[in-house]
């Protein structure tokens, strides 16, 4: 058994990234707990050119939690890209990384973005259910997507578009006939 | 992170002068520029330019990190400085009974690396981290090693080289890379010709030898024909129109047997090692779980760009094993297909294939197998094929051979069979995106051959020419396969274990869609058939008709009209329970499941499958069921019906009996469960795949 952390939820603060003193903060926690090896220039990447999309989350002055992400345009489409997303093990099963991901898809979304992909091992089953709540989809499989072999899921969230009034279909006969037709013997 | 420079700087700085400057250029120091830069530059900053992407940033090596930096770690600088130092002494040892055991252990180890390789990792780092491999003209006073080593260099490059002719390498790229390898030369036959000789000479050993060195050779008789056998089954599969499969066939049991036998011989090498713990032997590359001689994986750390060289694990001696007992049989599966000109069959035949995940050496001959020259096996065009599943018969129109709408399909054809041959979740992708390419052709030749229609004078058909009649029925068909592409792409969904249960409700409301339209299409091809062969029979006394071809059809039309029923039944089923509040709805903090539904078909509504707003139409359908709702019950019944019926017909093929009998008995179970959820509401209700991977059914429990 892990040891687990006791702490009560609302102990958790919470912040956006504020500058270079974050940053090995958040360089140690993905160290730690990812295996894919990133270079410094990885983080600086992500962090000077979206901010607003990395946050923390702190107990009692400990950073115990963090989300890296970005945006930009993609094949037609502005998407946003959680690229790491890390709760040390203490902490974990008591919504803090739901809490860190959901603020910076609310960034997203606010700045126009049309959905949010990642990648997730698919035996990572914390992962997936985390984000499966948060409405993803599993779109696509990518085979042996990790060096270890492993299979990756693209996972994805669509946001609604704004609403535009809708011209009711003309051929509602054909549309009612073709809901549930019975098979013919 | 050390900025680069900082150790340089304490040491003199020589460059090579034989490298000439150029011409508009000379060489410089340029160390005091760099100290320079360091004391302006914190550690780690960067210089942002505009083109620093996420790929710059990910390129980026943190040099001396042993994770990022691939020359950092290795024994040695060279292959000639490994073999100075003695790392792989030929011979390996001056007792010839250890020499022997120490070759079965490198035997053993190379095999584990194959499998490895196979498995998706560099050859670099696997096959030729042997010395004896990159060197094997150093062994040529050891025959047995010597032509071993040839042996697998030889079954490396037939590998290579049907992975690469069939380009089903997907994003195993790093399987062809070969750069940097010794990898060339006609070893085939020489290294063959040496193991036959040296199979000869230890047999001849055996007789007249002592006890424990008798064991070590009789070990070594078992394994080495199977590796003769492996690439000369390769080589044979290799032949055209299918000519080599059954002496490939026979190479292939030849080596299933004999891996048997060696996997026996284990127990006996094992015998002599008893440092070793039991966990370490299951984990060991070798039989015997000793270390093999002579290799070192970081030997061609420098070849291995343009990725940074990962620790890879090799599979245990065990588990390789494992891998080629499978590749075996796929092979195998290969070899007694039976190459009929039948689209039916060829299809059928590639989804019974891949439910073993075959691996990517297995598929890649397949592909080869069936596209061969833009032909089925070499040897068919396709219209042939699509013209003898409507039971027409072209020979006489050969115009239509260059029919530019012909060749298209031709095309067409040709990559849905390789897609079928890759890997399922690369096959799911490459299948919803050509769904569209068969849409757009569909319509082209729609209008052309409805333009083609209007302008006929009829003087043609009266002539003899069929050919607008069989465009025509061959446009006719068209919908069935995009249909079929479209319901092979949901069912992978399930394969792949994309969809959530949350999801299942409008995932068989589409597969109900498509599985529809498709029975209804192949029932018009029945009619087609039974249409032409009806013609024929009454032209000519003596033609006898292929009922046989009849009654399959006419068997496959229920089988989907069974699998129509039960994904109706679910579908509804599903809804009753979710607008019941049994079920979970789909419905997360930032969108819908209109968005769900969207992202998940949104391929299929491209290619207009269905033609109308699909979410409209599944939503209108699904949101007033109820559990009492009785017709639920009826399309359950009705595939348990259907699945009685047509068990007879498929008795004579046992894994699509096998198949019904499932979609029978899932019927049969979600009618049971229906009743329970009638009587009690407060049921908790999950799914289970038990009896069919794609038809769910409902199990309860009490809450």
């Amino acid at each position: 058994m892990e040891d687990k952390e006791e702490f009560d939820e609302g102990e958790i603060e919470y912040t956006s990234y504020a500058g270079e003193h974050h940053l090995p903060l958040i360089m140690s926690l993905v160290d730690q707990e990812l295996s894919e090896p990133y270079s410094i220039f990885t983080y600086r990447y992500f962090v000077y050119l979206w901010p607003q999309l990395c946050f923390l989350a702190f107990h009692k002055g400990k950073c115990v939690g963090t989300v890296v992400c970005k945006m930009g345009d993609h094949r037609q489409t502005f998407r946003g890209y959680i690229a790491m997303l890390v709760v040390i093990k203490p902490y974990r099963g008591r919504g803090i990384a739901s809490e860190l991901v959901t603020r910076s898809i609310k960034v997203m979304m606010e700045s126009g973005c049309e959905e949010v992909t990642l990648e997730a091992e698919v035996s990572n089953k914390g992962a997936l259910a985390l984000y499966g709540r948060l409405g993803f989809i599993r779109a696509k499989r990518l085979y042996h997507y990790y060096l270890n072999g492993m299979d990756a899921f693209r996972l994805k969230l669509l946001f609604p578009k704004p609403r535009i009034p809708q011209i009711p279909s003309q051929d509602q006969t054909q549309q009612e006939y073709e809901t549930f037709p019975r098979p013919r013997e | 992170m050390k900025p680069v420079g900082e150790e340089e700087s304490s040491s003199s700085i020589h460059h090579d002068s034989s490298i000439p400057s150029g011409d508009n250029s000379v060489w410089a120091d340029v160390s005091p520029l760099l100290s320079a830069a360091c004391t302006d530059l914190q550690e780690g900053e960067l210089i942002n330019g505009d083109n620093f992407n996420l790929f710059a940033a990910m390129s980026a090596l943190e040099i001396m990190d042993p994770k990022m930096d691939s020359g950092m770690v290795s024994t040695f600088y060279s292959i000639d400085e490994a073999i100075e130092s003695g790392f792989a002494p030929v011979p390996i040892s001056s007792d010839s009974t250890v020499n022997v055991q120490s070759i079965i252990d490198i035997m053993d180890h190379l095999l584990a690396c194959e499998a490895t390789w196979h498995m998706g990792h560099s050859l670099a780092q696997t096959v030729f981290s042997c010395i004896y491999v990159l060197r094997p003209e150093r062994t040529s006073s050891q025959a047995l090693l010597h032509s071993y080593c040839r042996v697998i260099r030889a079954t490396c490059r037939a590998v290579v080289s049907v992975v690469s002719d069939a380009r089903t390498n997907e994003e195993e790229d790093l399987f062809t890379m070969t750069y940097g390898l010794p990898f060339s030369g006609d070893e085939d036959a020489k290294g063959l010709l040496l193991l036959n000789a040296v199979e000869e000479t230890i047999c001849r050993q055996l007789r007249a030898c002592k006890a424990t060195r008798r064991r070590v050779l009789e070990a070594l008789v078992t394994c080495l024909p199977s590796f003769m056998h492996f690439l000369h089954a390769l080589n044979c599969m290799r032949r055209p129109q299918g000519r080599g499969l059954e002496l490939a066939r026979k190479h292939i049991a030849y080596c299933i047997s004999e891996l048997d036998s060696v996997l026996e011989s284990e127990d006996f090498l094992r015998l002599n090692i008893v440092e070793n713990g039991g966990n370490e032997i299951e984990e060991s590359t070798t039989a015997s779980g000793r270390s093999p001689i002579g290799f070192d994986p970081t030997l061609n750390k420098r070849l291995s760009a343009p990725t940074p060289p990962r620790a890879i694990k090799l599979l245990s001696w065990k588990k390789a094993i494992d891998y080629y007992v499978k590749l075996l049989h796929n092979l195998d599966q290969i070899c007694v297909f039976s190459l009929e000109p039948d689209l039916e069959a060829v299809l059928q035949f590639l989804i019974q294939f891949q439910k073993s995940s075959p691996d990517l050496v297995a598929r890649a001959h397949l592909q080869l197998l069936l596209v061969q020259d833009g032909k089925l096996y070499g040897r068919d065009t396709f219209l042939t094929i699509c013209a003898r599943s409507l039971a027409l018969d072209v020979s006489k129109n050969h115009g239509l051979h260059t029919n530019e709408y012909i060749l298209q399909l031709n095309q067409l054809m040709v990559n849905l069979l390789k897609i079928l041959c890759a890997n399922t979740p690369w096959q799911r992708r490459k299948l919803g995106k050509i769904l569209n390419d068969w849409s757009i052709f569909h319509v082209q030749m729609g209008i052309a051959v409805g333009q083609m229609m209007q302008h006929d004078t009829s003087r043609a058909s009266k002539n003899g020419d069929k050919s607008l009649l069989i465009l025509n029925h061959i446009y006719g068909g068209l919908d069935e396969q995009i249909n079929w592409v479209a319901i092979r792409f949901l069912m992978l969904g399930f394969d792949l274990d994309l969809y959530s249960p949350s999801e299942y409700c409008m995932v068989y409301w589409y597969m109900y869609i498509i599985l529809w339209k498709l029975a209804e299409r192949a029932r018009f091809r029945v009619l087609i058939v039974v249409n032409t062969e009806e013609r024929k029979a009454k032209r000519n006394k003596e033609y006898s008709r292929d009922m046989a071809r009849e009654d399959r059809i006419s068997l496959w039309v229920l089988f989907l009209k069974c699998q129509t029923c039960l994904a109706q039944g679910l579908t509804v089923m599903i809804a009753a329970l979710r607008n019941e509040g049994m079920c979970l709805k789909s419905q997360g903090p930032f969108n819908t499941e209109n968005e769900k539904f969207i992202q998940h078909f949104e391929l299929l509504q491209k290619a207009s499958l269905p033609e109308y707003d699909a979410y409209e139409s599944f939503s209108k359908s699904t949101s007033h069921a109820r559990l009492d709702y009785l017709p639920m019950y009826e399309y359950f019944h009705d595939a348990q019906k259907i699945a009685k019926d047509i068990k007879v017909g498929y008795a004579n093929d046992p894994d699509k009996l096998a198949e019904v009998q499932g979609l029978e008995k899932v019927a049969e179970r979600n009618i049971v469960a229906v009743n329970l959820f009638c009587q009690d509401r407060s049921l908790k209700v999950s799914f289970e795949f038990t009896h069919h991977p794609y038809f769910a059914t409902a199990v309860v429990r009490r809450s």
